[in-house]
């Protein structure tokens, strides 16, 4: 892998990266993510840092100071100045693969998917039919497998040596919440179809779907309350709040074009990043490491679930509805206005009238797509994406090397590559 | 107020009355909660009995014996044999009303509507709208003022003398903000569930705003309310309160998995009853007690005081279905019937009945079926049957009120029980 930088600071930018020792053409055999373990690290920054540090394998070169902060001041990261442009070229490198990358904690997601079905199809088989329908609707279990790799990898520092049932019951947590969510959002969007299949309410009704939903976050709720540590209810009733207001900040603002970058920064940060950020977290706690260590988790996960929305914001204008699973610009026609609209109204007044009308006008959506792409939106989005995923990754270093620590850089990775 | 008792076991009765000096004939002046306090109080019975004990001042004799035990034995406590027949003379007692009854915690109650705007509305001047046409419909805040007045009580049995000062604990009130907006966000939730255009005689949320709203509305409140509340940093009320929340999905799920079934027995109709009417109503009781500091002993009585008029509660406004008229409910009468929610009145009526089950199980096909099926639940004593299940829990929540001190505040909390009561009367 080679990277080149382009970048008007070009001679700050050169000196940072030879000052730490930043590999310009690490390589390494991706074939299974054991192979990790095993990779030699060589001379690699393992402070904090201050800021002036570079991820060590991945080949990005951080071209400006930055720090990891609280969700008030994502506006500050953001207005530092236009980011920096990357290019990564790939080497010998195959594409990380979620299978590959959850293998080291398999098992953990095998026992979680029985524990999931059991939970919710005791108690009605109308609901099981409909968990069914979205549990078994293609879903990653990314935030579970998270939970299990910061659980796993946190527990190396302290010496743990064994999963905990608080550990499987926090994850089980998580993705009830995940998913009552996606189906009370199905519900808000009006949405038919949700990865390639019909939604819960369109398939069984709008009362099934609300009720569906009302009972798996009443269950996470309860579960979560029998855990008994209050640093985590806090924590998980912070995220159930923001996914409430992440929700009506979204309602109100449609079609509003004067939406600023901060804004969508915080409603992608309560809509998506809230709850990564408290899962990674929670796990760190349940780990029983240092504040600080908890609190590196927290801005790791939130710095993923900020790359990951971006991400998924751009794809929904890059990608086909087949790969997609639902039409595209699915978002915007909506009125949902995500990065690369935002930054593409910055450079284009004509999209503003088109949004503003509220695609009235047949074909005006592939107009207002085609104009996106062509002022440059998506290519600004990505840099977002890349800055937020570099932080996240600068995040981990405080974990001990090993093949959880570098399962949860490929997550990060994982994700960027969705947009190269 | 005279009191008539008609028991198979008369024997037994009269004995028991007699022997607690139950007053079978009190009459006092209702016109201000204010003057509870001064009524004079005679020979009363302090003990929390083993159970023969006898409501000291509302003539409702209590003809065999029961106890106040965990939901899992509901089905025990209705399994006894038929209830017995009461009957309540008035004398010169004027009816019951809420405003006197809250008289003593309207301030708090002020405080509370101020609060609960003010949450809700900071956030977003739709779901203010939202909130305001449920907060505003003529709700009768019982919940929040039930945990002032339970709070109030016990902080008396613990010294904390609140009757003339002003500061409950900022837990109470938090407390009953969370216990309102959850009750409040259920309500909206349910309106969707039910489908249903009309509460309290005014439109629902979800028919003047769209279904989304609705949704969204009630996502809100339960994230703020579960944000509250995990906020309130105490763990066995935060386990107490998701309890609820759980059981008012369970509730749902189990009342939508069983309409128009006519195979259902009473005690599946309490066991939903309690999920989605005195869960909540419990909780309220007993958290407000567990925040005045008091026994744990005490606390379980005012969980059982909250589950008792909880559930006499649920029956009684499952008979107004039956006997009131549209204007009076605020929204059409038979309406938990005709969506095939078969409620004591009927599931009573359905024992004496054939007909009433080839009704309801062609789901009312056929014109003018509801209003036949109305009929026969009446004719068949279903009403009469239900009414004495609702006496039957009110006198156990009565009597759950013994441990409290003398004083306004529990008589006001009997007074929910009786105002209650009243409305079927």
């Amino acid at each position: 892998m080679s990277m080149t930088c382009h970048n008007l600071d070009f001679s700050r930018t050169v000196l940072d990266v030879v000052a730490c020792g930043c590999y310009l053409n690490a390589t390494f055999n991706r074939s299974s993510v054991r192979n990790y373990a095993k990779s030699s690290c060589k001379s690699r920054s393992r402070g904090h840092g201050g800021g002036i540090d570079v991820c060590r394998r991945r080949g990005i070169a951080r071209c400006r100071v930055s720090s990891t902060r609280t969700p008030e001041t994502l506006r500050n990261e953001v207005a530092q100045g236009p980011p920096p442009v990357f290019e990564l070229k790939k080497g010998s490198r195959s594409p990380i693969s979620l299978t590959n990358l959850f293998e080291v904690v398999a098992e953990d997601l095998g026992t979680l998917n029985q524990n999931l079905q059991n939970i919710v199809g005791a108690e009605n088989p109308l609901l099981m039919s409909a968990a069914e329908q979205i549990f078994g609707a293609g879903g990653k279990r990314m935030r579970p497998a998270l939970v299990f790799l910061v659980s796993r990898a946190t527990a190396e520092l302290v010496g743990l040596k064994e999963l905990t049932m608080k550990h499987r019951r926090l994850a089980e947590i998580i993705e009830m919440i995940h998913t009552a969510s996606l189906i009370h959002d199905d519900v808000l969007d009006d949405s038919d179809i949700r990865r390639g299949k019909e939604t819960v309410h369109q398939l069984y009704g709008t009362r099934v779907a609300v009720l569906a939903g009302d009972f798996m976050f009443a269950q996470s709720s309860w579960y979560l309350a029998n855990l008994e540590n209050l640093e985590v209810i806090k924590l998980i009733s912070q995220v159930i709040k923001d996914f409430a207001s992440g929700e009506i900040k979204q309602a109100s603002s449609l079609f509003d074009c004067d939406v600023e970058l901060e804004e969508y920064l915080i409603k992608s940060y309560y809509k998506t990043a809230s709850l990564i950020a408290a899962s990674t977290k929670g796990a760190a706690i349940f780990s029983g490491v240092d504040s600080d260590v908890c609190q590196k988790m927290y801005e790791y996960g939130k710095n993923l679930g900020l790359s990951f929305q971006v991400i998924d914001d751009i794809l929904d204008f890059t990608q086909s509805a087949e790969q997609l699973g639902k039409p595209a610009g699915s978002d915007l026609v909506k009125g949902n206005l995500t990065a690369p609209v935002i930054f593409a109204l910055e450079k284009d007044p004509k999209l503003r009238d088109i949004i503003e009308s509220e695609f009235s006008e047949p074909n005006s959506l592939d107009e207002a797509i085609g104009l996106v792409k062509s002022s440059g939106g998506i290519e600004r989005a990505q840099e977002l994406a890349k800055e937020k995923a570099y932080l996240a990754i600068q995040n981990l270093q405080c974990l001990p090397q090993g093949a959880f620590r570098l399962a949860l850089e490929d997550m990060v990775m994982f994700n960027l590559e969705r947009i190269d």
